[in-house]
């Protein structure tokens, strides 16, 4: 049987069903809140790392987790291109962009990096996200 | 526009994160990963507890550097590495300093620390003064 590395090895750049959502100003306020920044500006428009709260990153690989006990999160990028707006329509999609793995002081590591791109309801690209989860 | 140079320290955010609040970002974000909520959950893989969301992290960064630059400038990028996890009840202070500036885009080095003065994330941010 494949193992997890060379399964998730094989989606390498394979993109998921992609999510549609709509930005809702109540979104955007709990989601200001909740990081505690007060800025009237993210009343109608969307924080810089607001991306990823319209498209949950890791969830089209879920036999990662099979490897491991448990997910870290290595790292993120934002790459904002035009603003997000209360109203508009913004379509995620995400690919694998690498897989590998690494032995660490504690056991080995699985590195999954994951690229999500964001298009407003222009065709605009609105911004880019990556993601570097590990499996532990 | 103001006058940006590298080597410019940018100001010191602060912020005291607690349970509740990564309760609320957990709801605010969609990402319901039991380490960030369920001491339990949290021990049983080996954490001290619960940890903040690394992506809590980084939007705390990300105020850093809009509430610098207010609305004289957009966030390009934002890059961030975690290199180590933080707890709920201790504050975590974020600073930055530009690194560069080319025209109209500013570079700047971005990190949290925490209270023993700990990197636990460091990265980058571009800003395009308008």
């Amino acid at each position: 049987m494949a193992s997890v590395l060379e399964r998730l090895r094989e989606r390498i750049g394979v993109a998921g069903e992609p999510v549609v959502s709509i930005v809702e100003a109540g979104h955007l306020r709990r989601f200001a809140e909740a990081i505690g920044d007060p800025n009237p500006r993210w009343l109608t428009e969307a924080p810089p790392t607001f991306l990823v709260a319209l498209a949950p990153a890791s969830y089209h690989a879920p036999e990662a987790e099979q490897y491991g006990r448990g997910w870290l999160n290595g790292g993120n990028r934002f790459e904002l291109v035009e603003p997000v707006r209360a109203g508009d329509e913004i379509t995620a999609t995400t690919r694998i962009a690498d897989v590998y793995e690494k032995s660490g002081s504690s056991g080995n590591l699985l590195f999954i990096v994951f690229e999500t791109e964001y298009v407003n309801q222009h065709g605009a690209t609105v911004g880019r996200v990556r993601g570097t989860a590990i499996r532990r | 526009m103001r006058s940006v140079r590298a080597g410019d320290e940018i100001p010191a955010l602060v912020k005291h994160p607690t349970t509740r609040q990564l309760v609320q970002y957990a709801g605010a974000q969609g990402d319901f990963y039991e380490i960030h909520y369920d001491q339990d959950y949290a021990r049983s893989v080996g954490l001290p507890g619960v940890i903040l969301h690394g992506l809590l992290k980084a939007a705390f960064l990300g105020q850093l550097v809009t509430d610098w630059v207010g609305d004289e400038g957009d966030v390009r990028a934002l890059e961030v590495s975690y290199r180590g996890v933080d707890q709920p009840g201790r504050a975590y202070t974020c600073g930055g300093r530009v690194t560069a500036v080319d025209g109209n885009m500013v570079e700047l080095e971005v990190w949290g620390q925490n209270e023993a003065g700990e990197r636990t994330t460091v990265g980058s941010a571009v800003v395009e003064m308008r």
